[in-house]
């Protein structure tokens, strides 16, 4: 079984996303911010890892490079509230931005995408 | 005496008067000091005149009172002598004509001496014969070629011919009675200065006093050094004659120079002041504002061009008009009453942002006013300066800018409205898709996802609140509120949700005022609440688990909270505004109510923007949480401060004034 770390600090959001993705068959682990998500990526080894942009602590950029330098492999999907952060090249890291929305389907398929390309 | 020695003795008399003319006429000619004194000495030295080898000037300084050497005229020498007598007895020139002739004006050949006797300065001493000679007004007939200890002979008088010398010069008093003239022989060398020996290096000479009338102007000395010849009473006389004529010269040139010197630095201060004038003029014309000086009778007595257009007259025209009561109003008061208020009070005052009525007119400009008293000298009455500005362009600009403002916060506003609500809407419409595709495969409803789509809606209708508390303000209603209680409430509401953080909440001081008092503040109870949770919400939220926050509460002077965190002891941060005016006399009564947590605000730029609106430290919220505390509790007369420093943590500070009960 495929593992999914979120990371998100928004609660109702962060389970939301949790059983969405549990029923479409995944293990998911969550953490409310770039620090906690920092330490569950090293202690559970995710298979992918999706990340908000705007958080507490260690904010999903500085997450994102953090963890880009220990592994360049492993599929990222970075989103947020903002679209404005397509332009910040640091999110060019990541292997997909998504802006948030209330329909998750194409979160769904960039989840599936990414973990059987 | 036989007939011709007779006929020759007149001969003489008529020669020397002569030259006494003709030297009178050519010094008429001129007001240059210089050239009349080398007139007068060339006068008696040419050969054609007076005769004498040589002849020296000495003028009394008016600065230091000596007597300094002026000018001479002479050869240096006998060989030079032959020379200079030979060449202009070759040229035989009249005195006149060579008293007009350009070798005069150019004469150089002669600087020897001349150079020399400017180094000459001789200070007043009555023992020396040279100052007794002035202060006596006889001439010195000096002989100290064999010097004698003591020598100075009785005055000797000699007789001479008859001959009225005011014929020839009205001004000229000869000091001698009628027709005798007196001369005092030397001849103990010690009686001359020595430096002036030195310089004559010759021990025969005559001194004649420069007198004009009483006024000492200096000596004239002649010798012959060359020729040798004795100087006889005549010579004196005569020489006295040139030298009473000679003083009147030099000193009518001397205050005559002095007169132009005074004329010319009269016309040039007349002319910087005529420049000062108009520079000041200038200055006042060229200010885009209205100025109008005004006597004790309200007369204009000055004004500039641009209050001339204000007020609708010339500028000539209005200077002299009485202002009188009806005319001008500011803002429904005359005028003239504000003036005289300002003159009898002797205090300056400003209207500010007003409407004048000028003739019965209003306009629609907008003023600023200033009245000065002013007073133009200590005899004249105090009267006052009006300054006025049109202010109209600068506060319609205020105005747009306001907008402007305005503008842009609403543009702030939509931009982190939508962000703040889009997380909800998330959650709700996600959960919403979520229950209806279970409720569609046949499952059990998940009555967690609703109430998480009930709890954003919520959290929607929290935001919504906010922006309107910030955009309209609810209706106030001010009452009796018992802050004692409030804050009880408050505190414990907090401690509730600190709680879920492992938060602790303590009072560090002040918790019998919260406890026991009976605290009174007038004031809307609802809004007050507000504010106090926004800032006990704000110090949970800042803090981390296991933190503390610690609340001081105080109604009298500083020693209370002496370690608290930001009062001002110990800390460089602390609070100043919230201090001034609390327990002041007249002052009423104050609470104030500390909230401190650990977590400092990272930067100045917090602190300084931490009550804007839209401004937030936090992931979340809309930024008005502060604004609007701000906003209540300045509603209620008191006053909110911050203070923050990594060793403090960050301290919020409310004041608020009691009721007096």
């Amino acid at each position: 079984m495929k593992k999914i770390l979120v990371v998100e600090d928004d609660m109702p959001i962060r389970n939301l996303y949790k059983e969405e993705l549990i029923d479409e068959g995944y293990d998911v682990v969550t953490a409310p911010d770039g620090a906690i998500g920092y330490e569950l990526y090293k202690s559970s080894r995710p298979d992918l890892i999706t990340i908000d942009i705007k958080m507490p602590n260690m904010n999903g950029l500085e997450l994102l490079d953090k963890i880009r330098k220990e592994d360049r492999e492993i599929p990222i999907i970075i989103y947020s509230a903002y679209g404005e952060f397509t332009q910040n090249f640091s999110t060019w890291a990541a292997d997909e931005y998504l802006v948030k929305s209330s329909d998750l389907t194409e979160f769904k398929n960039k989840v599936k995408e990414l973990l059987f390309r | 005496m036989s007939a011709e020695d007779i006929i020759k003795d007149y001969q003489d008399i008529l020669r020397q008067y002569n030259i006494l003319n003709q030297i009178s006429k050519t010094v008429a000619s001129t007001l240059d000091l210089n050239k009349i004194l080398k007139i007068i000495l060339t006068g008696v030295t040419l050969g054609d005149g007076f005769g004498f080898n040589r002849a020296f000037l000495f003028l009394i300084d008016r600065h230091s009172k000596n007597l300094k050497g002026r000018m001479a005229i002479g050869p240096s020498s006998a060989d030079d002598a032959w020379k200079v007598w030979s060449e202009i007895q070759d040229k035989n020139y009249s005195l006149e004509e060579f008293l007009d002739s350009e070798r005069f004006e150019n004469e150089q050949q002669l600087s020897f001496l001349d150079e020399k006797i400017r180094n000459i300065s001789i200070p007043v001493d009555i023992n020396m014969v040279i100052w007794k000679c002035l202060e006596d007004g006889i001439p010195r007939n000096i002989d100290i070629s064999s010097t004698v200890p003591g020598g100075e002979n009785e005055a000797t008088i000699n007789s001479v011919k008859e001959i009225e010398p005011a014929v020839l010069f009205g001004e000229v008093k000869a000091p001698a009675q009628d027709n005798l003239i007196q001369v005092i022989n030397i001849n103990d060398a010690a009686l001359i200065d020595a430096e002036l020996a030195e310089y004559m290096d010759y021990p025969k000479f005559c001194i004649i006093p420069l007198i004009s009338r009483t006024k000492k102007v200096g000596i004239l000395i002649v010798d012959n050094k060359y020729n040798q010849r004795e100087i006889t009473p005549d010579d004196i006389k005569f020489l006295l004659l040139l030298g009473q004529f000679a003083a009147s010269s030099i000193r009518n040139t001397i205050i005559y120079n002095d007169l132009k010197d005074s004329i010319s630095a009269l016309s040039k201060l007349n002319m910087k002041l005529n420049y000062l004038k108009d520079y000041n003029e200038k200055i006042i014309e060229s200010i885009p504002v209205s100025i109008i000086v005004v006597d004790h009778n309200f007369t204009v007595t000055q004004c500039n061009e641009n209050c001339g257009k204000l007020i609708g007259f010339e500028k000539e025209t209005f200077i002299g008009k009485q202002i009188n009561a009806h005319e001008i109003f500011i803002d429904g008061v005359s005028l003239i009453d504000e003036i005289f208020k300002v003159i009898r009070e002797n205090k300056a005052e400003g209207f500010y942002k007003v409407n004048m009525k000028i003739n019965g007119e209003k306009t629609d400009e907008i003023f600023d006013i200033i009245l000065v008293p002013f007073r133009f000298s200590e005899e004249s009455p105090e009267g006052a300066v009006i300054i006025i500005e049109n202010v109209t362009n600068t506060v319609r600009l205020e105005t747009e800018l306001g907008n402007a403002k305005k503008l842009s916060q609403l543009g702030k506003l939509s931009a982190t409205v939508a962000h703040e609500i889009r997380n909800p809407l998330i959650a709700i419409g996600g959960y919403a898709a979520r229950v209806k595709r279970k409720f569609l495969e046949g499952e059990q409803t998940d009555i967690g996802n609703l109430e998480i789509i009930i709890e954003e809606v919520k959290r929607l209708e929290r935001i919504v609140n906010e922006i309107l508390d910030f955009a309209a303000s609810r209706e106030i209603k001010f009452s009796h509120v018992n802050i004692s209680n409030l804050l009880l409430e408050c505190i414990n509401f907090a401690k509730a949700a600190a709680e879920q953080n492992n938060i602790d909440i303590v009072f560090e001081c002040g918790s019998e005022l919260v406890e026991n008092a009976n605290l009174h503040v007038f004031g809307s109870r609802d809004h007050l609440k507000q504010a106090l949770l926004n800032i006990l919400n704000n110090a949970i939220d800042a803090s981390s688990k296991r933190d503390k926050i610690r609340i001081c509460i105080t109604t009298d002077g500083k020693d209370s909270y002496y370690d608290f965190p930001g009062s001002g002891h110990g800390g460089q941060e602390s609070f100043s505004s919230i201090f001034s005016g609390c327990r002041t006399e007249g002052e009423p009564e104050c609470i104030i109510i500390y909230v401190n947590n650990s977590a400092s605000l990272s930067n100045r730029e917090d602190i300084k923007n931490i009550f804007l609106p839209f401004y937030t430290t936090k992931t979340k919220g809309t930024g008005l949480g502060l604004t609007i505390t701000k906003k209540i509790i300045e509603q209620h007369s008191g006053a909110i401060e911050v203070c923050s420093s990594i060793e403090n943590g960050t301290t919020f500070a409310i004041k608020l004034p009691l009721l007096d009960i």
